[in-house]
């Protein structure tokens, strides 16, 4: 019994340490496999985290590099004309900003005209002084702070039709662009809030035009921030806004200076002899004098928008283009109403320019319908009506179609 | 065999604690810029909402990264007439609604969101930005409360994981982040609130 006992105990023993073994090995197999895990991971987390280090520099530097801008392609069909393809504009806007201390910025406007030539200019160029929470100096050749439209409505994502208003582009009403240095800010006035710019600089030049050579009659003001100062006196001008409530912007706009002809067209080579470069002789300097009032108010999904503007040459009673004073005038009201929950856009647009020159007097009714693919890129369909002189390009109605795309 | 067990044991705690080091290691490292000071994410919500869209179609916060919504809100200080508080608080705004996982700036922000106080309270902090005063919606694709079919129609369950969770209405520019962006809501706060919004907009 003692015997069959001890076996039946040794048995059990044996089965016992049989089974153990492969636990064991197993485990150890485990612990092996664990620890070769770690070691790699190891390794893949300190080349990871050299590698996000390095990513790292990128989000966290004293100097940010940034680009945006927009860019637009389209078609147009006028009533009398050929239809075409057209690239509107490509404007990239380059950002270089120290801190929250100052920032470059910098927009070029590359266009392809109706000869296939690629044209660029320089749309602005400022260095941003950001002196207090209050005030802005900035300096270089800035968008005109006069109204609303030039400064903050041209970019064409941002514009909700596929042109400007008569009178709001280049050689019309409202000036373009200054040279010069700009203080600008916002004031706030308790549950009102209010923003103001101010600004000196160089100022507009002019271009007259002849049919017979021999006499010459302005054609119109090249407010495009020149830099050279050829009449002697600065333009001051600037605009304040005030917003009673959030929804509602309300600005008026004055700048006053000289401006003198620089430019004869018809390729008649202007008398300069004597004189600085850019000078026509016996040329004075005229009186340039801009007011302009401009309005927003948006609710929901409607927008409601106006501005005025009004540009005046005093008279000249010496010079090549000695004449009376001249006045280029120009008003637009746009609505514009998104449909609820939808991607669907109606707006309408009214202008009225009129200019010294009768041919390009129109007063210009427009429909348009706008789809949002996002709130970036919008595609836009619209019938510009123009009522101008019968014959002129001023009385020609036409069709827009415009992919416009802001980055 | 117990010996043999907690040498098992001990690399998964090594593998929990890797683990745990690549996160930290991540999200310390992906700081974002040191400027501008941080603002107050209501107000920046609030300027974001009253003033984009009165030039131009309001960008969502998720089009751009950190550091892009810093050049672009100091390019928009001038054009829209900031000051300079406005112009931190929206760059504060929208650097906290581009994304759920910048781990260092969400603590930033959570520490100048305000707790919700009383339901009336956390709409105007909270809510009011994107949803308006007179629940309309303060810009296009943003739900109108007024409406007798709107979103209000849905029911307190739907209306609540929505408000946790995020959501996307049809038409809006951006998604509502979750708890509109203050995590700082119970979820007590975010039913009161949807109680103010039935009992002040609904019909």
């Amino acid at each position: 019994m003692k015997l069959s006992c001890y076996m039946f105990r040794r048995k059990l023993l044996v089965s016992a340490f049989s089974l153990a073994l492969p636990t064991i090995a197993l485990a150890e197999s485990s612990n092996a496999n664990l620890q070769k895990q770690i070691d790699e991971l190891q390794n893949q987390v300190s080349a990871l985290n050299s590698e996000v280090q390095q990513a790292a520099e990128w989000k966290n530097p004293n100097t940010l590099v940034h680009m945006a801008g927009y860019a637009d392609v389209g078609f147009v069909s006028p009533e009398n004309g050929n239809d075409s393809f057209v690239v509107g504009t490509f404007a990239p806007i380059f950002h270089f900003q120290y801190r929250d201390v100052v920032m470059l910025e910098s927009e070029l406007e590359f266009e392809i005209t109706e000869d296939g030539e690629t044209e660029v200019a320089l749309e602005y160029l400022t260095i941003d002084w950001f002196v207090s929470d209050y005030a802005a100096v900035i300096a270089g050749k800035f968008l005109s702070p006069i109204g609303q439209f030039r400064q903050n409505l041209h970019p064409s994502w941002v514009n909700k039709m596929p042109s400007a208003p008569p009178g709001f582009g280049h050689d019309g009403a409202a000036p373009i662009s200054d040279l010069g240095v700009q203080v600008r800010g916002a004031i706030p006035l308790g549950s009102i809030r209010a923003n103001y710019a101010v600004y000196a600089s160089n100022g507009p030049e002019l271009n007259s035009v002849t049919e017979d050579e021999t006499e010459f009659e302005l054609e119109g003001i090249r407010a495009e921030g020149f830099g050279a100062d050829r009449d002697g006196d600065k333009t001051i001008g600037g605009r304040f806004a005030i917003l009673p409530v959030s929804s509602v912007e309300i600005g008026v706009s004055i700048a006053i200076g000289k401006a003198t002809v620089t430019e004869l067209e018809n390729e008649v080579e202007p008398p300069t002899a004597g004189l600085e470069p850019g000078l026509i002789a016996g040329e004075s300097a005229r009186d340039y004098d801009v007011i302009g009032a401009d309005f927003v108010w948006f609710t929901g999904n409607m927008s409601l928008r106006g501005e005025y503007v009004k540009t005046q040459i005093g008279e000249a009673t010496t010079g090549t283009t000695a004449g009376e004073s001249a006045t280029w005038e120009s008003l637009y009201a746009q609505l514009a109403y998104r449909l609820p929950k939808s991607k669907w856009e109606g707006v309408i647009r009214y202008a009225d320019f009129d200019s010294p020159h009768n041919s390009e007097d129109v007063t210009q009714t427009m429909l348009g319908i706008n789809y949002l693919v996002s709130n970036n890129f919008i595609a836009k369909l619209a019938y510009e009506s123009n009522d101008g002189t019968v014959g002129e390009p001023s009385d020609d109605d036409r069709t827009l179609l415009q992919l416009a795309y802001g980055f | 065999m117990k010996n043999k067990l907690s040498n098992i044991s001990n690399p998964l705690f090594k593998l929990s604690v890797t683990g745990f080091l690549l996160l930290f290691s991540y999200s310390a490292s992906t700081t974002a810029a040191d400027f501008p000071q941080a603002g107050n994410f209501s107000n920046g919500s609030k300027v974001w909402a009253d003033n984009c869209n009165r030039c131009h179609n309001i960008r969502g916060p998720k089009e751009l990264r950190d550091d892009q919504w810093i050049s672009t809100s100091f390019h928009m200080r001038l054009r829209a007439g900031l000051t300079g508080q406005e112009t931190r608080d929206v760059i504060t705004f929208l650097q906290a609604s581009n994304t759920k996982t910048v781990a260092s700036g969400a603590t930033q922000v959570a520490a100048v969101i305000s707790k919700g106080g009383t339901a009336k309270e956390t709409y105007e902090k909270t809510c009011i930005a994107c949803h308006g005063s007179d629940g309309k919606g303060a810009f296009p694709g943003t739900p109108d409360f007024t409406l007798k079919e709107g979103a209000l129609s849905k029911s307190d369950e739907v209306l609540i994981e929505n408000i946790s969770n995020g959501f996307q209405s049809e038409g809006s520019p951006m998604a509502m982040p979750p708890k509109g962006g203050n995590p700082n809501l119970s979820e007590t706060d975010v039913g009161n609130v949807l109680s103010y919004i039935r009992k002040t907009f609904g019909n």
